[in-house]
């Protein structure tokens, strides 16, 4: 499976398509020790209240098929090894998204010991959401600003 | 102030026996390090109340309770894990917190013709918590589950010692978002009894305002949750729409969708004037028809239904054995819910919810959410009608060092236990509901299909932040 995977990802890497006009990205999400409050806000951006689709973003069930590694919480010990396997599944080009303020490493409580640190310790992080936790609305916004600033 | 028994070593089993023999039951255990010893205490709940029996452990030991109460195993493996003590008789003393590399040091050993693992997460496929599961299978059949959980360890008990009473408290609130209220007010509840403090009937009314506000929501999601366990699209969005409904009334009236940073310990922390208090009321009533009308239309829906009744039966005799609470233990005819029992709150004349027929399947405990959010959103119109006041606290007892609080969140039974010295926290332990119940979702996994599993995992709903800690 993982040569068809990998012949995959060079097909689609050899390619270089194109997607101008529109935008598409999958997020795939990753909690590297939440509280579970950025869980629920992500869930609830996806709700028909808030429909984060509707901005061309999906969630999705593999880093295989994600543009967007959106990772809450700080990095526990015993997450971050299982962190960096999601990051290194998926396909390049590819993004990180701090979702809420421990996964920025703000105001994190807790044993030190039991933490690696930020998500900016373990990855490379792109986009920063603030917030305790980041409401669904603002999920979908600094993602939005982001992705049209930057890239 | 809670009632403390010391026992000595040698009369540990004999005195947690006489207390099941008496029809106590077990709520709950915890270790603490003290001047290079350890000590055991375990939580012993009536229908009177509650109170703590404790011994030392000389030489790092005491004996294991295991045999005697299924429930406290958990309790055991944490202390070893991250106490380092250690249990006679109860053997092998699998890893719970700690994730050694050899299987055998906290699996199930589980063999025999055609028997193979399954093994998922920690990270799952949707926009859930971080945790592993190993499926013991024939076919697609499941002989046992061994949940490996603690992924998200953060010490927050640990980081919280040693630290002021009020300043404790967000690393309680920091151990879950979704049971924020009832973890708190466990917590307050505890510190307030060690420090002989009741609080005054505004304060009590307050609290259980926020407490069945928490209820709301999450049993709101749980039901969207359920419906996504089967893929019935419809049901899980337009249950996704009223919790987002409920937490916008909590915003509106208390500034956060969570309710964080509502609870303090020792005083009142919101207020509702009139007009809040009358928007309040109408969104209630509002929210009110439309989850009656939705949940009228789960009824109805065979593809749904059809998925529900005899999976993930956990039936009375288990529930009782393992320690199971809340929801879960009432939808298997187990009719114990904390409110019946809360002087510290505001639930004269409580009854728990019953289930239609107390099955202990997926479809009992979906059914269960449905007559229990009849019951809050009862609740809440009885408690919201005249403004709501700070409240107070006042001494009633003498000061002593070891308060009990104990509360029943959205998933069951949450029980904290606090020591003091002063004003200092010199042990603070959360036994939440979902930690009580983990237990019992492995066992009542066990004999089910393979793709049934999310859908029983959601009929519980356990957290997984406030287990880890």
């Amino acid at each position: 499976m993982f040569v068809l995977l990998r012949q995959l990802a060079t097909i689609r890497q050899r390619a270089d398509l194109t997607r101008e006009g529109s935008r598409w990205l999958a997020i795939r999400h990753v909690d590297a020790g939440s509280c579970n409050g950025c869980e629920h806000e992500l869930g609830a951006a996806t709700n028909p209240l808030h429909d984060l689709q509707r901005h061309g973003l999906d969630i999705v069930a593999s880093p295989r098929h994600a543009d967007i590694l959106l990772v809450t919480g700080p990095v526990t010990t015993r997450m971050a090894s299982p962190l960096r396997s999601a990051y290194a599944a998926m396909p390049e080009p590819r993004l990180v998204a701090a979702l809420g303020d421990c996964a920025l490493g703000c105001n994190v409580l807790g044993d030190a010991a039991e933490h690696v640190g930020a998500v900016e310790d373990v990855l490379p992080v792109d986009i920063r959401i603030p917030g305790c936790p980041p409401t669904p609305d603002a999920i979908a916004e600094h993602i939005l600003a982001a992705i049209e600033r930057d890239f | 102030m809670t009632a403390l028994h010391h026992v000595e070593p040698g009369e540990w089993r004999r005195s947690i026996e006489r207390a099941l023999g008496a029809g106590e039951r077990f709520g709950g255990a915890w270790a603490r390090a003290q001047d290079g010893g350890l000590s055991w205490f375990a939580l012993i709940v009536s229908a009177h109340g509650v109170r703590v029996i404790w011994t030392e452990a000389p030489g790092g030991a005491v004996g294991s309770i295991v045999e005697l109460v299924e429930a406290a195993g958990w309790d055991e493996r944490e202390a070893h894990d991250l106490y380092g003590l250690e249990f006679d008789g109860h053997e092998p003393i699998r890893a719970l917190v700690t994730h050694p590399e050899d299987p055998a040091a906290w699996m199930t050993p589980v063999t025999g013709d055609g028997v193979h693992q399954i093994a998922v997460g920690p990270i799952h496929a949707g926009v859930i918590e971080s945790g592993h599961f190993r499926f013991h299978v024939i076919g697609e059949r499941i002989l046992a589950m061994d949940p490996r959980l603690f992924y998200k360890h953060r010490g927050l008990e640990r980081a919280a010692e040693g630290r002021h009473r009020d300043a404790a408290l967000p690393y309680v609130q920091r151990a879950c978002a979704a049971c924020a209220v009832a973890n708190t007010l466990a917590y307050a509840h505890a510190v307030e009894d060690a420090a002989g403090l009741q609080p005054n009937r505004e304060l009590r009314v307050a609290r259980t305002v926020l407490l069945e506000l928490e209820r709301i929501y999450n049993h709101l999601h749980d039901v969207g949750a359920i419906c996504a366990g089967v893929g019935f699209a419809p049901g899980t969005m337009a249950f996704a729409a009223l919790k987002d409904r409920a937490q916008q009334i909590n915003a509106q009236a208390f500034g956060h969708r969570f309710l964080f940073a509502t609870i303090a310990v020792g005083r009142g922390r919101v207020e509702l004037d009139v007009a809040a208090l009358d928007a309040m009321r109408a969104q209630l009533r509002e929210l009110r028809t439309d989850s009656r009308a939705a949940w009228r239309e789960l009824e109805f829906a065979g593809s749904l239904q059809a998925r529900l009744g005899g999976v993930g039966v956990l039936g009375r005799d288990d529930a009782l054995r393992l320690g199971a609470v809340g929801p879960a233990a009432r939808a298997a005819g187990i009719r114990e819910d904390v409110r019946t029992l809360a002087p510290r709150l505001a639930y004269e004349g409580f009854t728990p919810a019953a289930p239609h027929a107390p099955a202990g399947d997926v479809e009992a405990r979906l059914g269960l959410r449905a007559v229990e959010l009849e019951a809050s959103f009862d609740l809440l119109a009885a408690l919201l009608v005249a403004p709501l006041a700070r409240g107070s606290v006042g001494r009633v007892e003498d000061r002593g060092s070891v308060g009990i609080g104990r509360v029943e969140s959205a998933r069951g039974a949450t029980a904290c236990a606090v020591e003091l010295d002063g004003d200092t926290v010199t042990r603070v332990h959360l036994r939440t509901g979902s930690y009580a119940n983990w237990p019992a979702l492995a066992w009542a996994t066990a004999g089910n299909l393979v793709p049934d599993f999310p859908l029983i995992n959601k009929s519980f709903e356990l957290c997984y932040a406030c287990v880890d800690r």
